[in-house]
């Protein structure tokens, strides 16, 4: 008994993750529908996707997308701003507008009991926001202050001038906000027009996900949205960034700065990559988990830090790999220098086998917590949405985990992970940081991020 | 809300909670220490944190970490230090819950055999980094600290952060941080609860097998912490920010006092969202502020309520304090509106609706089962507690306002832009900053 009792206990296999089954519908007007059950509460998570987002600002107006958001719930059909506040709030609830890289998400959750009333609402919000110029004004204004809030934010700093950096001049190279600068230009009409032109049921979908049936969810939601006219794809499509190699180091000076924040990498590839699971296995190993080896080596070996991950941001035309920590000032160059190192042994030297199956049975064993929730089911069903995948996704995504080889995740590091193309980001103090930043062989530049 | 669980507590003092949901194949562990920054002293703070951290990095019979072997089987897994309390969780896929308890157990009863000097030191590099990255560099990062020491008399322990001072975290020895394991980490200190897909009777029988050995540890008080009333000062900071943050501060009824389910409901009322009364009159109607948070926080020795705002460009913390104080004053004359408590309710039932959607995690069932077995002794206490809200009515909103939120009995923080103290807030004093 005593030798059991100190015997660690084996993890047991993974848990096959099946997909709940989505019921699809469309309606004339091209909106469609899917409904997905999910009865752990009695809630339901209702999301509307349209495939716009910031990728499709004008280049002269970084942020328009995502100020349009803003104010389609700035008051809409017979409520004014604060009325339709109210209104969501009496069903003790919200709606969420969120834009992103490359969709907009316009999202309630709520008790089931109010599912007629919050698809009234919502349509309220994407078929008639009032886009007032009262409204329209207030909005700016908090936004503008929002820009400056930010503007002395270190990881927010860092966040703006690596985006920019790795994407340049592309849409994805600027955040959700924009800059001060398009946000003063900007007016009302051409927050009218972008609603205009992206907002429409053609090639939206709205999934519901929750304690619902699909016959109740269509009967009552092709009541509500069978009025949506508007063409909704009256834009044209973004053109992929291209890959260029930028191995600076960009240093926004902070004196006085606690802490340097870092950003390291370069352009990745886009979701629908061949290469999607090695990548996912490969951050893994390299930074993707407390365990992995980038946070071991500056945190648990070194103390440098309270954490660093490295992440591949898979969009759909184009993505990043990058690396992300805070680290003391003392430690800057060294902990950027261990950094590159690691992505380089990475391409250089297959992952030892024991390393690799611990990073696939970390994947696969705790893939199935990611569908525990209607909100997280809806998320997922989302990237259906967005990046056009097949229902069987995340089915496969196990499998398929358990099947990759250390030569596949080589070749996959080889091709996506290139140190000596990687820009670095630095926002700290100079005076502590910049000597020893100057030894790591490539150009520093002192830099100033646009707000 | 049924949440249907068997408790038990063993021989050594550990209190168990089993609740079985079988609707996802998932299990979370929590466990729950009674311990946090409130049993520390002033010179040594900020040690039932950093305790937190040695506790990930391994035991007797796993010495090399804690996060390997638990993501290798799947699990998310993490830990918080509170004023009040210490929780460690995992949620593991459903073959997993075994391993889970397993490293918990260990951990309990084995852990000083693997502590060393070495990792002492580099944990304490990890707290003070972590202090630099959610602290000291962000905007308005050191406001809570001066706003609560402000509060809170020196010699009582919520004046103090939780993640500590540096020059304490600096001093602390091994020896310190054995004899706090000792004190605080041991069954009698403890509660677990298992939750999700597992059937109780193994539960258990594993928990007998793996916990039951562990001794009994020394019984810990209550702390008691000095009855001096709430500060009224008036303090400006300067920080590296664009815009003057105004922090209003009171003490209020600590966690499951009457009044604080009220204040709770306040908070949201007067000040929460766009659909509040500060929020219509401060940013929406007047556009003097442009951002605005409030709140009632819950703990054992007492609560606070904070109103906080950023004036908007060209406005001062003088015309943000008034605004404030008259919404507060009107608020608690008339109380509010049929609709607003209707609100009120509808949000709190939502809210706790939503918050059992998940197993674990910070917030989820089993996380929330401990919270009420550890401070009403009782796990199935969410009725109770959605009850307090569901009985809030317009009489005790405007008296728990009209009591509590005075004036003269508020803390104010002005944090400014560096060089622009002079004359933000009248009759306040200057802070260093290094203080």
């Amino acid at each position: 008994m005593t030798v059991a009792r100190f015997e660690r206990p084996m993890p047991g296999q993974a848990t096959p993750v099946r997909f709940p089954a989505i019921t699809r519908a469309a309606l004339p007007n091209g909106l469609a529908l899917w409904t997905i059950g999910h009865t752990t509460v009695p809630a339901f998570t209702a999301t509307l996707l349209l495939p716009r987002g910031t990728v499709d600002d004008p280049p002269d107006r970084p942020g328009l997308a995502s100020l349009t958001g803003d104010l389609v719930d700035e008051g809409a059909g017979s409520r004014d701003a604060l009325q339709l506040a109210e209104a969501f709030a009496q069903m003790g609830t919200q709606i969420e507008v969120e834009v992103g890289p490359d969709a907009c998400s316009i999202s309630v959750t709520a008790l089931v009991r109010f599912l007629g009333p919050a698809l009234h609402l919502m349509a309220d919000v994407v078929m008639r926001p009032r886009l007032q110029a009262p409204d329209f004004a207030r909005v700016r204004e908090l936004r503008l202050t929002r820009l400056r809030q930010l503007s002395r934010s270190a990881s927010t700093i860092a966040d703006r001038a690596y985006i920019s950096a790795v994407f340049d001049t592309h849409a994805y190279g600027h955040g959700a906000l924009g800059q001060t600068s398009a946000l003063e230009a900007v007016t009302l009409d051409e927050t009218r027009e972008f609603w205009r032109r992206a907002f429409g049921p053609r090639g939206a979908t709205l999934s519901i996900v929750g304690d619902v049936t699909a016959s109740d969810v269509s009967r009552t939601a092709a009541h509500i949205f069978a009025e949506w006219t508007g063409s909704g794809d009256d834009l044209e499509p973004a053109a992929a960034p291209r890959v260029r190699s930028d191995p600076r180091i960009l240093l926004v000076d902070k004196p006085g700065a606690a802490q340097s924040e870092l950003r390291i990498g370069h352009l990745g590839p886009p979701r629908d990559t061949p290469a999607y699971h090695a990548l996912v296995v490969l951050n893994a190993v390299l930074g993707g988990q407390f365990t992995s080896r980038i946070n071991r080596r500056l945190r648990e070996d070194k103390g440098v830090t309270y954490g660093a991950r490295t992440s591949f941001d898979f969009r759909r035309l184009a993505g990043t790999l990058s690396c992300e920590t805070s680290v003391q000032g003392n430690a800057t160059a060294s902990s950027a220098a261990d950094i590159l190192e690691e992505f380089g042994t990475i391409g250089r030297e297959p992952v030892p086998d024991e390393e690799l199956s611990r990073a696939r049975a970390s994947l696969t064993r705790g893939y199935v917590r990611n569908f525990e929730t209607a909100g997280q089911v809806a998320r997922a069903a989302g990237q259906l949405a967005i990046y056009g995948l097949g229902d069987d996704v995340f089915d496969d995504f196990v499998p398929t985990v358990e099947a990759m080889t250390a030569a596949e995740v080589h070749a996959a590091a080889a091709t996506h992970v290139r140190p000596a193309e990687a820009t670095i980001v630095v926002v700290g103090d100079a005076a502590t940081c910049r000597e020893s930043l100057e030894k790591l062989d490539r150009p520093v530049v002192l830099y100033t991020p646009e707000f | 809300m049924q949440v249907p669980f068997t408790k038990t507590t063993l021989a050594n003092g550990l209190q168990v909670i089993v609740h079985e949901d079988h609707r996802v194949p998932l299990v979370a562990v929590s466990l729950w220490y009674h311990v946090g920054s409130k049993n520390e002293q002033p010179g040594l703070t900020g040690l039932a944190h950093l305790f937190e951290h040695l506790m990930f990095e391994g035991s007797e019979h796993q010495p090399d970490g804690y996060f390997g072997p638990l993501q290798e089987a799947g699990a998310a897994l993490n830990g918080s230090t509170s004023t009040d309390r210490t929780n460690y969780w995992e949620l593991v896929p459903r073959e997993a819950w075994r391993l889970a308890l397993w490293m918990e157990a260990d951990r309990m009863g084995w852990l000083l055999p693997a502590l060393s000097q070495a990792r002492l030191d580099t944990q304490r590099g990890v707290v003070l980094n972590e202090r630099r990255q959610s602290y000291e560099n962000r905007p308005y990062g050191l406001a809570q600290f001066a706003l609560m020491a402000a509060m809170f008399p020196p010699a009582h322990p919520y004046h103090w952060p939780t993640i500590g001072e540096p020059a304490d975290l600096e001093a602390a020895t091994l020896d310190d941080v054995t004899a706090f394991f000792r004190r605080y980490y041991h069954p009698g200190n403890a509660s677990l609860a298992v939750v999700g897909d597992v059937a109780t009777d193994a539960v258990l029988r594993e928990v007998e097998h793996l916990f039951g050995a562990i001794p009994a540890g020394p019984h810990v008080a209550r702390v008691q912490p000095p009855g001096a009333d709430g500060s009224s000062a008036r303090l400006v900071l300067e920080d590296r920010v664009e815009l003057p943050r105004l922090y209003l501060g009171w003490r209020t009824p600590g966690l499951f006092a009457p009044g604080d389910a009220e204040l709770d409901l306040v908070g949201d009322l007067v000040a929460n969202g766009r659909t509040s009364r500060l929020y219509k009159r401060l940013i929406h109607d007047r556009r003097i502020a442009a951002e605005l948070a409030a709140g009632q926080t819950s703990r054992e020795l007492g609560g606070t309520f904070q109103i906080i705002a950023s004036a908007a460009p060209g406005h001062t913390l003088d015309e943000l304090e008034q605004a404030i104080h008259e919404e507060l004053a009107r608020f608690a004359e008339e109380g509010p509106s049929d609709e607003e408590v209707n609100r009120g309710r509808v949000q709190a039932e939502a809210a706790f609706v939503f918050r059992v959607q998940s197993l674990g995690g910070f917030g989820g069932k089993a996380d929330q089962l401990n919270a009420y077995n550890v401070h009403r002794q009782a796990p199935d206490s969410f009725d109770a507690d959605l009850g307090r809200y569901l009985g809030a009515t317009r009489e005790t909103l405007r008296d728990a306002a009209a009591r509590w939120l005075v004036p003269s009995r508020a803390a104010v923080l002005g944090v400014v832009p560096l060089g622009r103290a002079d004359g933000a807030l009248p009759d306040a004093r200057v802070l260093d900053r290094a203080s």
